[in-house]
Parts: structure tokens; sequence; C-alpha cells
């Protein structure tokens, strides 16, 4: 009897060597994507048009001083440009925009005055959700192009920007809440595809915090407080006055490590439910703290937007529940 | 309906260009010896760097499409750069000190500056671009286009003397004990407005 018993559990639950990798490659596709509503998409968008709108306020006196030609700004957009056309001749840049407008007979000035309001009308589309599509393209290409033109002058928070309007861009827009959804009725995105965006985004997070926690994990100061110490006080970063910042001299120690081990966790504690929230919560004050004591206001705005749509919504679509009978 | 193999495919080679691009930031810092590992490691991470260079494409020549196609991707989605943002050491900054020389004699002090006080960071992240060494031979080029956007609000001036230098803030202990930052000049420049006229 037993042997038998054994056999028919063996035929259930068949052992073959092709199995494993099936399996694997099942729980990948499953992982990758999952059913998702579009939430998280509206707070990208209106998040990532807010950022815009926030950038292209912030440059609005110094647009054209930044991207002028040689001789009549700070360095010349052309240092920039030729930089990033040695990387490849093919990466957008505003010269790209001022040869056009040359062609139709407009100055470098005008050009660069359109350029500067159709970003800011993209943000504000974005925010609306107004042609989101459309605009999400107008908003990536401009930042794009003002970045790589300006790349000497660029820092981490236009990376982040780029990053996250290319996502945007390729994300099935448009979400519920905006207004082409109100207008037009479209039909429901596939929210496999949409988890599938999402995933993007949050596996890309975890690549930022990890390498970026490791990278810090590797240096001495980050352990005793030093680094920290030397980032508030250090211009143009130094809002904080150097006199109250030695009161909390006892605290830097453990803020450096507990950025360290913020970041370096993140990869593993944003997926457990359990600590999800928290973690979260930490990252959004770290970069508010950033934000705040730094100056760093579009870095620190574009990291809690990026974060907030990753993790701050709850996206998953109910499955159905399945009937029990007795 | 969208295609899943698509999508999943070009997840990872999105994320293979990602880990090569964060792994490369990171094996030139531990090559650099800029990391507190054991400097025997130093050789090691520099062929790792070598390696994450070339699946970015890196290794082949300049006109290669691989190489153009791959930089223009990744600058399209912002991952040209790893994230190693004030790590593994925030370093000291930099200072660009332009002195400002008059027909009369008179001497001032000026430094290049934007109007938004918001951007200004953007200046200080091209100051520390300059004292790297990759930037060395644009450098004085760059100065001199610094100091030119600084003339043109001072035409009465007739020479400028352009100092670059790093600048090491005090530590904690070294601040509490009244001690001040450091400034060690690098390299310096002087331009002529009118020779620059002439030639």
């Amino acid at each position: 009897m037993f042997p038998s018993l054994a056999f028919v559990k063996n035929l259930q639950n068949p052992v073959s060597p092709i199995a494993f990798p099936q399996r694997c490659r099942e729980r990948f596709i499953d992982f990758l994507f999952p059913s998702e509503n579009d939430r998280w998409l509206s707070v990208l968008r209106i998040g990532l048009g807010l950022q815009v709108c926030v950038y292209a306020l912030f440059l609005r006196s110094d647009w054209h001083y930044l991207f002028a030609s040689r001789g009549k700004g700070l360095i010349g957009r052309e240092v920039g440009e030729a930089i990033t056309s040695f990387d490849s001749p093919l990466i957008p840049k505003l010269g790209w925009l001022i040869a056009l407008g040359r062609a139709v007979n407009m100055s470098e000035e005008t050009v660069l005055s359109v350029a500067w309001a159709c970003l800011l009308c993209a943000a504000c589309f974005l925010l609306l959700g107004l042609f989101c599509r459309p605009a999400a393209i107008v908003a990536w290409f401009l930042h794009l192009c003002a970045a790589e033109s300006g790349g000497l002058l660029a820092y981490g928070a236009d990376n982040f920007m780029t990053t996250a309007l290319f996502y945007l861009m390729l994300s099935p827009l448009p979400d519920r809440y905006s207004f082409d959804q109100w207008v037009v009725k479209t039909k429901p995105k596939h929210p496999q595809l949409l988890g599938f965006w999402r995933r993007v985004l949050q596996v890309h997070l975890c690549f930022v915090y990890f390498i970026g926690g490791l990278a810090k994990c590797l240096g001495n100061g980050w352990w005793n407080g030093a680094n920290l110490w030397r980032s508030l006080i250090r211009p143009p970063f130094s809002l904080v006055a150097p006199d109250i910042l030695v009161r909390f001299k006892y605290a830097l120690p453990v803020l450096g490590i507990s950025i360290c081990l913020l970041e370096v966790g993140y990869p593993v504690f944003i997926w457990i439910k359990k600590t999800r929230r928290i973690w979260l919560v930490c990252i959004l004050a770290m970069h508010a703290a950033i934000g705040l004591l730094m100056g760093l206001y579009l870095f620190a705005l574009i990291m809690i937007v990026m974060n907030l749509a990753a993790f701050g919504t709850n996206g998953r679509n109910r499955k159905p529940r399945l009937a029990i009978s007795a | 309906m969208f295609s899943k193999r698509i999508d999943a495919v070009w997840f990872g080679i999105h994320f293979s260009l990602i880990t090569a691009v964060c792994f490369a930031g990171l094996f030139s810092l531990i090559a650099e010896g800029a990391t507190m590992l054991p400097s025997a490691l130093e050789s090691y991470a520099r062929k790792a760097e070598i390696a994450a260079a070339w699946v970015l494409g890196k290794q082949a020549t300049a006109s290669s499409p691989l190489r153009r196609g791959v930089a223009t991707y990744l600058h399209a989605a912002g991952i040209q750069a790893g994230y190693t943002f004030f790590a593994p050491n925030v370093p000291g900054y930099h200072r660009l000190t332009l002195e400002l020389f008059y027909e009369d004699g008179r001497v001032e002090h000026e430094a290049p500056r934007l109007r938004s006080k918001v951007t200004g960071l953007r200046l200080d992240s091209l100051l520390d671009r300059l004292a790297e060494e990759r930037y060395e031979p644009i450098r004085e080029v760059l100065v001199k286009m610094l100091a030119f956007s600084v003339w043109r609000e001072h035409p009465g001036v007739k020479k400028i003397r352009a100092v670059f230098g790093s600048v090491t803030p005090p530590s904690i202990i070294e601040f509490e004990q009244g001690k001040a930052e450091t400034f060690q000049p690098m390299f310096s420049f002087d331009f002529s407005l009118r020779r620059e006229e002439k030639q």
C-alpha cells in the first residue's frame, strides 16, 4: 500500500530538471508584472509637474546667463555641448533648438525664452494632467537639453529629474486623476503594464540607495560624524550655523551611521510589509532634512516624489475572493 | 496589449547598464584609494572598473556606433553617472577668487556668481569639476570665461588674476578651538582684456 501511495504522490508533483528554471522564470515574470492601479502614476505625474515647475522658476533669472553662447553668459553653452558631443553627438542639447531657430530667423535669446516658456507650460500641463503624454515628452526633452548644455553646472538633481521624466514619458498615461481622463473617457490601462512601470521605478530606487549607502559605508567619515559635519558646513550648503551644529556633535556619528544603514538596508526593508512604512518615512525625513538644512530643494523634492510614487501608495488591485464551498 | 517579453528584455538591458555604471563608479573610488578598504584591492578594483566600462562600450573607439548608442541611451535616461554622492567621504570645496586690477591702480576682489541664490550651487558644482584631473585640458578656457563674465560687469578693469584653490574646512574639534578653514592655491592665471582684443 505504502509504495503505491508514494508513486501517486510523485505523479502529482513531478520533479523534472526543467522545473526549477521555469519556476524562477515564472516568479520573475510575476515580480515584473504585478497587477496595479494607476494611483502611483498620478503621484509621479503631479510630483514631476511640480518639480519641473520649481526647476523652471528657480532658473528663471539665470536661464539666459547659463545657456547663452560664449561671451554672453557665464561660461557659454558651447563647452558643455562639446563635452556632451564627445560622448555622443546624438544627445539632445539646446544648440539644436538654437540652430533650428536660426533657420526661421529667430535669435538665440528668443529661442531660449521660448524653450523656457515651453518647459514651464509642459510642467503646468503635467500638473493638470492635460495632454499628459506630449507634456511628459516635451518636459523630458527640454530638461534633457538644458541639463546637457549646462552639463558642467549640473548636479545630482538633474540626473534624477531626467530619469523620472524618462519613466513618466514611457508609462501608460493618462492616469485616472488627469484632466485627459476626465474629458476623454479612455479604456482603463492594463494593470500589469502599470505594475511593470512601477516595478522599474522601485528597482531603480533600490539601486540608487544601495550603491549610495555602500559607497558611504566605505568612508570612515560616515562612521564618526565627520562627513555629516563637513557636508553641513560646506558652502553653499551651510544654511545652519556651525555654532548650532557643535551643540549636536554627539548626535552626528549616530545620524551618519543611521544614513548609511538606511540607504544600504533600503533594498531589503522597503519590500518587507512590516518595515516598509517606517523605512519610507525615514527616507522621506532624510530628504526633507537635506532640502531644509542644505538648501538642496530640487534634489529633496525629486527624491520625495520618486519615493512616494514607488512605495508611498497602495497600488495593489484586490484579487476577487474565491468562494469556499463546504 | 503589450508584450511582456519585450518589456522584460528591456528591463534586463536597462538595469544591466545601471549596474555597470554604478559599479564602475564604486570600483573607481576603491581604485583611487578613496575608501577605507585595504590598498591591496586597488589593482583588482581597477580591473573591475575596466570590465564595467567595457560593458558600457567605453573601450570602443569614439566613433563606434555601439559606444555612441549606449552613451545616448544613458544620457537620455539620466543614468550616465553613478550614485556615489558625498561618498565615500565629503571632500573639501573649491574657490575661485578674481583679483581685479583697475587702470587707476585699485585692486578689488570678486567671485563669479549667479543671480539667484538657489541656483548658486551649480557654480560650486562647476568649481569642483575644475579641480578634477580630467578637466585639466579645458581648465584655462573655463577660468577665462568665468573671469570674462565678471569683467563684463567691471569694464574699467585692466587685468584679472584668477586664483583657484581648494578649501579644507576645520573639523569639529578644530572649530571649537577657533581654527578657521584653510585655503590651498592650486593654480592661477593672469588675463588681460586688451591683449585678448588685439588677438
